[in-house]
This record gives C-alpha cells, sequence and structure tokens, in this order.
C-alpha cells in the first residue's frame, strides 16, 4: 500500500513485508483477543457456584455469542431426572418466522446423529439461504450431559481459534454443569433427609401421645400397673400399686430399688435375677413373688408380668407390667397340693390305688400308688397290654371286667372285682377293687376304681384258717373222745355179737354129733356183724378222719341221719329226747358233707348239754330243717335247757367262750367258720320258753350269694363274708 | 381150785347129755341190741343153760319169765326203763334175782357202782365166751 500526502514517508519497504507485517499484527490481535476470552471463560465456573443449569447456559451461550460472532447457537441439555431436557436456542439475526426451540433442535440432534462436522441440508430452511458450518461440542466425558452446536455461515469457521475457544466453553460448561448437577442432588438428598425426619419426627410423636394416652389408661385399671425405662428403673406405678405398697411415686421415682423392699425375703433373689435378666434382655418378665401390703403388713402372691414396647426401629421404649394378687388362688392351690399329697400318702399307707377309664377315649389313668402295686414305673402310659403283663394268667383285668359291665350296661352301681397279680419274681399279689361309673369334668363317662392290695389280709387269712382248721381238728378230736359211749357202742355190739356167735359156733361143732345147722346160724352171724363193724369204722373215719374238703352235693337230710345214730346212744344216756322234724323235697346243697355233719353233731351236743341240768321238764331236742327264703336251707336244733345270757349273744361264737365247765369252747367258732365257708351264716336265738335254738342257713349253690369271685371259696374263704347277729 | 369150782368145772366140760340137771336153770338175757338177742341165748345153750331173751326191761317184767330165772343178763343203757331201773324194780318186788350186767361202756366208775348196788357181775363187751361163763356160775353161786 502506498504512503498518504502528509504522511512521513516511510522508509522503502518491500511489499511483502508490509503485508506479513499485517498479518503478523493481525494474527497478534487475534490471539490476545483470543486469551482475553479464555481467561473470560476460564473465569465462568467462578459465576457459576450459584446458578442452576440453565442460568449456567445462557451466560455461556451470551458468552459464545459475543465472543465468536456466532449466527447460531444451540445447546440440548439431558435432564437425568427423566424430565425434557432443556433446549436453547440463540440466532443473531432472526430472519422470518422461526420454527420452534424444539423443532430446531431435533433438526441439528438428527444431523448430527454421527457426531460430524458436516453441510446439513436442512439448516438451510433455518437459516434462510446459503450453508452453515457447525460445531458440536458434547457436554460431559461421553457427551451424556448433552450437546452445544455452534454455527455460522462464515466459510472460515471455525478458526483455530475459535475452535479452541469453543472446546474450552464446552469443557468448562460441562465442568460447571456437572457441579450443578451435584448441587442440585445434593439438595435433594438433603430435602428428603429432611423430609425424613420431619416424617420420624411425626411418627414418634404420636406414638408418645399413643403411649401417654395408654399410660393413662394404666392409672384406672383395678391391678397394680407400672412402667419401666428401657434400664429397669420405673418411671411410673399406679395408684392401685402405690396403695398397696404404701408408697408415693416420688419415692419410688427417687429410689429405683425401693420395689426390692415390698418383695418376701425369701422370693427376692429370684425376683431380682428374673427382673433384670428381663429387663436386660429386652423380653420382659413374668414372674411370682410375694409383696407386702402396706395395710396389715401380711405378704400376699403376686403374677408381675412385664412387656416390652420398642419403637419401629426395634429400640426398646420401654416396659409395661402389671402384678396381679393371686394369693387366694396360690392358697387354694397349696391346699390343693396338700390334700393330694396327703391323699396320695393315704393311698400309699393303705395300698390303695386309683384307676380310671373313659370308654370313649379308651384312656386308662393310674394315681402313683396303682403303678407302686404294680411294681411299674410311676408315670408310664397304661395300656391293657401293660396290665396283661402283670395280671395272673388265670384272671380277668379290672379294665377288662369293667369294659364287661360297660357293655352289658349294668350301669349305675358299684361293682367289686377280685384278681391276682403275677409279678417277675412269681409271687402273687392279690388285689380288691371297687368300681362304679361316673362322669368326668366334662360329661363324659368314666369308670373310677378303688384297687387294694389285699394280699397282707388274704395270707393273714389263710393262716387264720390253717389254725382254724388245726382247731377245729383238735375240736373234732375232742369231740370224739366225748362220743366215746357212742363209739364205743358202735363198735362194741357187733364186736360183741362176733365173739359170741363165734364162740357159740365153736361149742356147736365140738357136740357128739355136731349141730351143724346152728354152726351156720352163727356163722352166718358172725360175717354180718363183722361188715357191720366194718361199716360202722368207715363211718366214724369218715367222720373224725383228718380230710381236706370236700364239695359234693349233699342231702342234708341224710346227713342229719348219720350224725343222729351216731349220737344216738349219748342222747339216750343223757335222756335227751330227740325230735326230727325233717322237711321233704329240701333241696340238695353244695358243699362239704363232713364239715356239715360236724357243725350238725356240735349242735346237737350243745343242745344236750345245755338240757343236762334239767329236771322239771322233758329233755327235748327238735331238729328240724326246711327251705328258707332265697334259695336256701335252713337247719334249726333247739333244746329245752338253760339258754344263754343275752348279753353275751354275739361272744358265743367266739373261740375260746364257754359256759360249760370242761368245755373249751371252740365248737361254735369253728361251727360259725365252717358255715361261712358255705356263704351261709349260723346265730343263736332264745326261745319263748326255756333254752335256746341255733341255726344256720345256707345257699343252694355258692352262686346264690352276693359275691362274683373265682372257685377258691371253700378251699380260701370269702373276705366280705355275712356275719350273723 | 377149792371143791366147788372143781364141781364148777366138771359141769363145765361135761357133755350136754350129762347135763339135764342144769337144763332147767333158765338164764335171761335183757338187751335192745338185736344181736346181742340173737346170739346169746346159742351160747348160754351151749352151756346147758335154758335161755330166753327180751328187747326192753318191761317185756321182761311183763313176762311170764320172772320167777323162774335163775339169772339175769342185763344190758345197762335202754330206752325205758334201764337195766339199774329193772334191777331197782326187782328189789322193790323183793326179787333177788342174780344179774350179770352187760355193757358196751368200759366205764369203771359205772361197773364199780353196779356192784356196789348189787350186781353180782358187770361184763364189758366184747367179752369172751368162759368170762361170760364165769360170770353166769358167780351169779348162781355167790360166794
Amino acid at each position: 500500500m502506498n504512503a498518504g500526502v502528509g504522511e512521513l514517508p516511510h522508509p522503502p519497504r518491500l511489499p511483502d513485508m508490509d503485508v506479513q507485517y499485517e498479518q503478523a499484527a493481525g494474527e497478534i490481535k487475534r490471539l490476545q483477543r483470543c486469551i482475553n476470552d479464555l481467561v473470560s471463560l476460564l473465569a465462568l465456573p467462578g459465576i457459576w457456584t450459584v446458578s442452576n443449569p440453565s442460568q449456567i447456559l445462557h451466560t455461556l451461550l451470551d458468552a459464545l455469542m459475543r465472543m465468536l460472532s456466532l449466527d447460531l447457537i444451540s445447546v440440548r441439555l439431558n435432564n437425568p431426572v427423566g424430565e425434557a431436557p432443556v433446549e436453547i436456542v440463540r440466532l443473531a439475526e432472526p430472519q422470518g418466522p422461526l420454527p420452534s426451540t424444539h423443532e430446531m433442535c431435533e433438526a441439528l440432534s438428527h444431523s448430527l446423529a454421527d457426531n460430524s462436522r458436516k453441510w446439513p441440508p436442512l439448516l438451510r430452511n433455518l437459516m434462510g439461504e446459503g450453508d452453515v458450518s457447525i460445531v458440536p461440542l458434547p457436554l460431559g466425558l461421553q457427551g451424556e450431559l448433552g450437546i452445544i452446536v455452534a454455527a455460522a455461515q462464515r466459510t472460515d469457521f471455525p478458526r483455530q481459534t475459535e475452535a479452541l475457544l469453543l472446546s474450552v466453553a464446552a469443557s468448562q460448561a460441562s465442568i460447571g454443569l456437572q457441579e450443578a448437577r451435584f448441587r442440585i442432588q445434593q439438595k435433594h438428598i438433603a430435602d428428603e433427609l429432611d423430609q425424613q425426619v420431619a416424617q420420624r419426627t411425626a411418627e414418634l410423636a404420636a406414638a408418645n401421645a399413643e403411649l401417654q394416652f395408654q399410660v393413662g389408661l394404666l392409672q384406672h385399671i383395678p391391678v397394680a400397673a407400672w412402667t419401666l425405662k428401657p434400664d429397669g428403673t420405673p418411671d411410673f406405678v399406679n395408684q392401685v400399686w402405690l396403695e398397696y405398697a404404701g408408697q408415693t411415686l416420688d419415692f419410688v421415682r427417687s429410689h429405683p430399688e425401693a420395689w426390692m423392699t415390698t418383695v418376701h425375703p425369701e422370693d427376692r433373689e429370684i425376683a431380682e435375677r428374673n427382673f433384670w435378666e428381663g429387663v436386660r434382655s429386652g423380653r420382659g418378665f413374668a414372674m411370682e413373688t410375694r409383696f407386702l401390703r402396706a395395710r396389715d403388713g401380711t405378704y400376699r402372691w403376686h403374677l408381675n408380668r412385664a412387656v416390652v414396647l420398642r419403637d419401629a426401629g426395634g429400640k426398646v421404649i420401654k416396659f409395661v407390667g402389671t402384678s396381679t394378687d393371686i394369693d387366694d388362688r396360690k392358697r387354694a392351690e397349696e391346699k390343693l397340693l396338700r390334700s393330694e399329697a396327703f391323699l396320695s400318702e393315704g393311698q400309699r399307707l393303705g395300698q390303695v390305688g386309683s384307676f380310671s377309664w373313659r370308654p370313649t377315649t379308651d384312656e386308662i389313668t393310674w394315681s402313683a400308688e396303682m403303678y407302686r402295686i404294680y411294681e411299674l414305673e410311676i408315670g408310664v402310659p397304661v395300656t391293657l397290654e401293660l396290665i396283661r403283663t402283670r395280671v395272673h394268667p388265670e384272671d380277668v383285668t379290672l379294665i377288662e371286667k369293667m369294659k364287661m359291665v360297660d357293655q352289658a350296661r349294668e350301669g349305675g352301681h358299684y361293682f367289686e372285682w377280685r384278681y391276682r397279680l403275677l409279678m417277675p419274681d412269681h409271687s402273687i399279689k392279690y388285689l380288691h377293687a371297687i368300681a362304679h361309673p361316673t362322669r368326668d369334668q366334662d360329661g363324659q363317662p368314666e369308670y373310677v376304681a378303688s384297687v387294694q392290695d389285699v394280699t397282707a389280709r388274704r395270707l393273714a387269712e389263710e393262716a387264720r384258717d390253717k389254725a382254724q382248721s388245726e382247731l377245729a381238728n383238735v375240736a373234732r378230736v375232742m369231740s370224739l373222745g366225748a362220743l366215746t359211749a357212742s363209739i364205743a357202742h358202735e363198735v362194741n355190739q357187733p364186736l360183741s355179737g362176733i365173739i359170741t356167735n363165734a364162740s357159740a359156733c365153736l361149742r356147736m361143732l365140738a357136740t357128739d354129733p355136731p349141730q351143724v345147722e346152728g354152726a351156720r346160724e352163727t356163722a352166718r352171724r358172725t360175717i354180718r356183724d363183722g361188715n357191720r363193724m366194718s361199716d360202722v369204722i368207715t363211718r366214724l373215719r369218715a367222720l373224725f378222719g383228718r380230710k381236706e374238703p370236700t364239695i359234693e352235693s349233699v342231702n342234708l337230710n341224710e346227713a342229719v341221719i348219720e350224725v343222729v345214730a351216731l349220737s344216738i346212744v349219748e342222747l339216750q344216756k343223757n335222756r335227751v329226747m330227740l325230735c326230727p322234724e325233717l322237711a321233704d323235697g329240701l333241696p340238695l346243697i353244695l358243699g362239704d358233707r363232713v364239715q356239715l355233719q360236724q357243725v350238725i353233731l356240735n349242735l346237737l351236743r350243745n343242745g344236750s348239754d345245755a338240757m343236762s341240768t334239767v329236771e322239771d321238764r322233758p329233755r327235748r331236742l327238735l331238729i328240724r330243717t326246711e327251705r328258707d327264703e332265697g334259695d336256701r336251707v335252713r337247719l334249726t336244733v333247739q333244746d329245752a335247757g338253760v339258754g344263754f345270757d343275752p348279753q353275751a349273744a354275739d361272744r358265743l361264737f367266739d373261740a375260746f367262750y364257754t359256759t360249760k365247765g370242761d368245755g373249751m369252747g371252740i365248737g361254735l367258732a369253728v361251727s360259725r367258720s365252717i358255715i361261712e365257708r358255705h356263704h351261709g351264716r349260723l346265730w343263736g336265738t332264745l326261745n319263748d320258753g326255756p333254752g335256746a335254738a341255733f341255726s344256720f342257713s345256707i345257699p343252694r349253690t355258692p352262686e346264690g350269694s352276693a359275691h362274683a369271685d373265682g372257685i377258691h371259696n371253700l378251699q380260701a374263704p370269702a373276705v366280705a363274708g355275712s356275719r350273723a347277729a | 381150785m377149792d371143791a366147788l369150782s372143781w364141781r364148777g368145772a366138771l359141769w363145765l366140760w361135761s357133755p350136754a347129755s350129762k347135763r339135764s340137771a342144769i337144763e332147767n336153770i333158765l338164764v335171761c338175757v335183757v338187751d335192745d341190741d338185736e344181736s346181742v338177742r340173737e346170739s346169746l341165748p346159742d351160747l348160754l345153750k351151749q352151756f346147758g343153760f335154758a335161755a330166753r331173751s327180751f328187747s326192753s326191761a318191761e317185756e321182761f317184767l311183763a313176762s311170764d319169765c320172772v320167777d323162774q330165772t335163775r339169772c339175769l343178763l342185763l344190758d345197762v343203757a335202754m330206752p325205758g326203763m334201764t337195766g339199774p331201773d329193772l334191777q331197782q324194780e326187782l328189789i322193790r318186788r323183793r326179787q333177788g334175782i342174780p344179774i350179770v350186767f352187760i355193757t358196751a361202756d368200759r366205764d369203771m366208775i359205772v361197773r364199780q357202782r353196779l356192784i356196789k348196788q348189787g350186781a353180782a357181775e358187770c361184763l364189758s363187751k366184747p367179752f369172751s365166751d368162759t368170762t361170760l361163763l364165769e360170770a353166769v356160775n358167780s351169779a348162781l353161786h355167790p360166794k
């Protein structure tokens, strides 16, 4: 370029150098401007510390438009929260009607799908005529934040400095936007936290209010109630408790251990242990202790129960508890335990066990003594199989008998049952049960039995019977002695006949000639008398010999006749007038003939003896047989003698009681036991006139009696025999 | 043995045909036992006595033998009038018939009492034939 007029002449320069100089100066200016702009851009984040993303973008776009003389700049910010993205578009000179920001951004984003600089044909429409150069600037490391698009119609766009500015701007924007986003998130979190706290606080307040209300209720319930803090110190005690303990609320609060002083000294250790365990574990507690009642100084049992209250997070808020007076129930319990102990002890002493059976469930229950009797472990479940392992194989068990009674619907009354146990050591136990049907507390039918071990009694009875039979033997022997006259008579008569006849026979044969007919006759008589004697001896042996009892059908009249025949001589000797009145058609009795004859003999002798001093009236001895009611047979021996003292009536049958000087007094005792073994009874009555009458009445068969025991009646006597007056 | 008993012994063993002298001696048996009434008379006849039997004292008293009876074999225990009763009755009638009691009872006390009351002898059953004969003889010929 040429120098103008008036200007100092420049040194002649080369045309190249001017151009280069101008170019250089321009370059320097551009670079200076660029650096200024960079500085500005770098300062931007400082401004953005309180800005929201929108503000940031506006600021940025303003800055860029100004710096770079762009024709268009747009930004699309992705909103991570899921809201619509922020889209801003700035135009240098809006021309004509513009499509919406959104449409424009859409168009731009379509064009920039592959993220490279292109000549988008659509932009022609946006900007009017002409092509536009665009620079896409992704925001964020992967462009996840959004994108800025700078566009200009200049062909030289973007120059290096411009590109640099744009990329720095994009970085700064990214930074700023990230920070803004972070701040927003922080704020959200803080807001949420605030919200939660507010909610929690509200909940707590509500819970607290509820709690206060419920605690308030405690004041009104009729049991002693209290609350404890989580550490176990009491913070509230209701009026009922305070009145009982005679303490005030303040006292309780200020002396946390005060409640312990009201506990009975013996219960303190356990109470303390349970209390602290319950509090520390947070499980609460339930325990029974005795508390001192202030009013009268008595200790009463209470049930103390505490439950824990926790908040929503599971932390312990309080313990709430009650103390209920259970003293009456406890004392009733104690009484029950005591009476149960008495019963149990009583059962043990009496060797009586309890046995119950419920037909509907087949459930069998035994008392402890029952287990002891059976020698089984207490508490083992009782079944029929178990019972059968102990009950004698020949006997029916009590439970089986109960089942029979139940099925036969004999119901409503007591029944007895006797059976034996065969123990593992082969010893035998005799059991006697009394049972009856009843209803249990639910109204279900139930059979209940008391079972007694009567082995000792049985053995004693057997020993007694043995002694009695020894005694009876003695009595027999003695009566044998008393019947000497009869025996002598019975035996000596035929013996005498034999000797006389045999002597005569010899003499008859010695004559000359021998008297054969006579001899024959005497010989015949001899044989006859020999047989007669043999019969007598057999009969005597039967009556006085020692034999085991034989049970047979006995014709009582025939038995009487035999006895009378045996004692007739003696009776006649005593001038006794015997009057038999033997009924016809008397039924046969099942029993021991010999034993019954001994009784009859005893009665006849007693009757005869009773009349030994009678002189002023006939010595009449009546012996009568007749039917008795209840399918029984009665025999009576009635004398006209001295009778007996009515005061001593019940001693008549005692062993060793006698009114006779030379008697031993065992006749009636033995007779009674014989009759009782026949399930009968023997008794004596005074006549209207002089003398007495002794009678016995025997059932026809043992089934005629009330007992249902086994066959062992005549060998071993029934325990509950009937005793005559 | 003295002369009297020697004579008695001779009579004892003399054949029946030579005993006609004693055939007239009536011995009566009073006993309620049938076998006694059967057997004793036969034995007595073998001894050479005449013999009759009665089942009761009453029957004897009612009979016509009382005066002729030279010896009475009398049971002690009888229903109704007993042996001792009959003895008393005969004494009362001044019929001094010698009595030999026969009894099944071996009671010594009873025996002594009866002899004391005048019985010639009291025999306990069973007795041998010689015992019987001696008793009868001593009743017939009291010392």
